[in-house]
């Protein structure tokens, strides 16, 4: 009897849960279309991002509803969890691909997962849109065009206006052996590399042109990819290391930084998007290292967020590169709405900005910054 | 795990060591050894700010495992801690930052957040008689879900230290001159000895062991089985929304979706203090020692220079040690 009991409410379970996964899709077709659902004869277009954690996708999602109702399209806005799940990301294109929509916007997380989906998007032939990270090494021709901002510009820009505003004039004092740390959340995401590695290029430029040499070290993809030719010793007058956590924790993140902070040699630590900019914050709690002066450790930021802001606001950052998320998600609609429409369409870069604490209260960053 | 003691030798018969029992003796060496090793080879190691962080991403870890373990006491496991932690910590945030209201309201939201969740677990677990392992498993989705929906799926910042509703981020650490104090710490000593009371000397604490020694037995003398085994689950489910407290007060952001795994950190814990996967052994204060190891672990490898992956493996074998210890310990019996 009882086992009979359990047996019965297992099926319950099962379906119940098989019923709310269905109705949950459903909200969230609706909730995130914003109000566009009636839009009348309008595209369906399918948006996998890369999940809604931080605020920056709020305000690529913000950008894309607007940009949806002004069009008339409706739009699904859906993305994993959390940024480490890409087989959930891979399941929800290939969901979205079956939804046979006019077109698709996506977000890779890691694009070797998404290969085989994005042959089948195209022999569909439903166009598709990257956005952010885009999907780089996709199959020629599968993806019509990017709304995204230049990451590599993205980090070299933080390079040179860091170099600029102490972190060469801490190079060029500096008595012996300097070392700048790069805080990446992953090893996969084709904007997180291209956010450092732009960053490491840029201040390998600035620091030779310097004539002081450099060396880099740690994550093996990083060390590789990087145009620093000292790959193996940390002999250089410069030594770049780069960290990525096993998991995106913040736990790991902020002890990844701490270790950093702890090193004698330390003069400056760059946290490529806003992971990791919250973990140096937190990391920093007990060691107060960040903030202007000699003795202490130039802390760079990227992207926003409550935290972040007012971590360059009280200038324990010396800085931070925003991108410009809702055009973002304008740019991704309009690109896709335009592609299944069956016009021509090129890449669009979004752009990015330098903030400190002195300009990010001014309109032209402060629409860029979010909470 | 006293009663393992009885046959041994000069070492486990001296009274000292009977007392605080041998595995958490052995687990005490442990951590010291880890310190020594990672202060040897890592002279950051050695700083006042690494025993403060130590401590701080501590905070939360303990509390789930001194819930969980009155969960895995019972023969069970609750894996919905991790994600039902980080679903409080949205709901109490979201409160908090959206309605306006004093953070600590947003406080007892995490707690009743937990509450709720042990009883639901509690309901599924002790009364419909699910097995645990899956019907926490569920209970963990439905978290990791809940949580995001009711704080509008975007990550929940608490008030920062400094602004008015921040004080809470000083229960488990105050600023004096400049210095850190790690104060949570003496809380959590304190927790871990109301519930070493709580599991060891009340009647309540009694069954719930009795419970994971032989459920049948315990039904037969006419205890209520159903009642004290919900009772454990509730208290799993409270240390959840202690946790999210502890856990909001030490990171920058509650990201929803994320959790999973968290559980695994405190279940571990938990099994390296000596608490039996079977159930009916453990000890509460051998579980705050296992978190240290796992934290200590999770600190200090990172100093030593090792690569994230390594980190992993290494804190994956020093579980299967512990949980082989558990084994040879119950093939004595």
């Amino acid at each position: 009897m009882k086992r009979r009991v359990i047996s019965a409410l297992l099926c319950v379970v099962l379906v119940g849960s098989m019923l709310v996964g269905c109705g949950s899709k459903k909200e969230e077709s609706t909730s995130d279309g914003g109000d566009s659902s009636a839009s009348n004869g309008g595209e369906k277009i399918e948006i996998v991002s890369k999940g809604f954690q931080h605020q920056y996708w709020q305000a690529v999602k913000k950008g894309a509803d607007q940009k949806a109702e002004e069009l008339g399209v409706t739009i699904n806005f859906v993305g994993p969890n959390s940024e480490s799940d890409i087989a959930d990301q891979v399941q929800m294109f290939q969901s979205a691909i079956n939804q046979k929509p006019a077109a698709l916007g996506l977000a890779a997380l890691d694009t070797d997962a998404l290969l085989d989906a994005i042959s089948q998007a195209q022999a569909a032939g439903i166009p598709i849109i990257g956005f952010d990270s885009g999907v780089p090494g996709a199959p020629e021709g599968a993806i019509l065009a990017n709304a995204s901002t230049d990451n590599y510009v993205a980090g070299e820009l933080a390079a040179e206006e860091g170099y600029k505003a102490a972190l060469g004039d801490r190079i060029k004092n500096a008595d012996g052996p300097v070392r700048v740390g790069v805080m990446a959340q992953d090893a996969t995401a084709e904007s997180i590399i291209n956010r450092g590695l732009g960053f490491i290029d840029k201040l390998k430029e600035l620091v030779e042109a310097d004539g002081k040499t450099i060396s880099i070290t740690g994550n093996e993809k990083y060390v590789g990819d990087s145009a620093i030719d000292d790959k193996k010793s940390e002999d250089g007058d410069v030594i770049v290391e780069v960290v990525v956590p096993s998991q995106v924790t913040n736990e790991l993140s902020a002890v990844d930084c701490q270790t950093l902070l702890n090193k004698k040699d330390i003069i400056c630590i760059y946290g490529s998007n806003q992971h990791s900019g919250e973990a140096m914050i937190t990391g920093n709690a007990n060691l107060d290292k960040f903030g202007e002066g000699d003795d202490k450790v130039i802390g760079i930021a990227f992207d926003s967020g409550e935290n972040i802001k007012k971590a360059v606001k009280d200038k324990v950052f010396i800085g931070a590169v925003t991108q410009a998320p809702v055009a973002m998600g304008e740019a991704l609609v309009d690109l896709c709405v335009k592609a299944a429409r069956g016009e021509s369409v090129s890449d669009v870069d979004t752009g990015c900005q330098w903030y400190t604490s002195d300009n990010m209260d001014s309109e032209e960053i402060s629409q860029n910054l979010y909470d | 795990m006293e009663k393992n003691v009885k046959k041994g030798n000069a070492f486990t018969n001296n009274p000292i060591v009977k007392m605080i029992g041998t595995q958490k003796i052995v687990v005490l060496g442990v951590i010291i050894l880890l310190a020594a090793f990672f202060s040897v080879l890592s002279p950051a190691f050695r700083q006042y700010s690494t025993v403060v962080s130590i401590f701080d991403y501590s905070y939360y870890v303990s509390l789930m495992a001194v819930g969980v373990t009155f969960a895995l006491i019972t023969g069970g496991v609750d894996l919905s801690i991790g994600t039902g932690t980080i679903a409080a910590g949205l709901v109490g945030g979201y409160v908090v930052g959206h309605y306006d209201l004093p953070v600590a309201v947003g406080m007892l939201v995490c707690i009743a957040f937990g509450l709720f969740l042990g009883i639901f677990n509690a309901v599924t677990v002790a009364i419909l008689g699910l097995p645990p392992f899956i019907a926490t498993l569920g209970s963990m989705m439905v978290a990791r879900g809940l949580g995001s929906i009711m704080a509008g799926a975007s990550s929940i910042t608490w008030p920062q230290a400094g602004t008015p509703n921040g004080w809470f981020r000083s229960i488990f650490k105050i600023n004096v001159g400049g210095k850190m104090i790690p104060i949570g710490f003496l809380i959590v000593i304190a927790v871990v000895i109301i519930m070493s009371i709580v599991l060891n000397k009340t009647r309540p604490g009694r069954y719930i062991i009795a419970i994971g020694s032989n459920k049948e037995a315990t039904r037969l003398s006419g205890i209520n089985v159903v009642k004290w085994h919900s009772l454990a689950y509730l208290i799993s489910g409270f240390f959840t929304g202690l946790a999210a407290i502890a856990y909001a007060a030490t990171f920058q952001a509650v990201v929803p979706g994320t959790g999973a795994g968290l559980e695994l950190d405190a279940i571990a814990g938990a099994i390296i203090g000596g608490t039996s996967m079977t159930g009916g052994a453990g000890t509460v204060g051998g579980t705050l020692l296992g978190v240290f190891v796992m934290s200590l672990l999770k600190t200090g490898l990172p100093f030593i220079g090792l690569q994230a992956n390594w980190q992993q493996i290494i804190t994956g074998i020093v579980l299967l040690i512990a949980v082989f210890v558990d084994i040879l310990k119950n093939a004595k019996k």
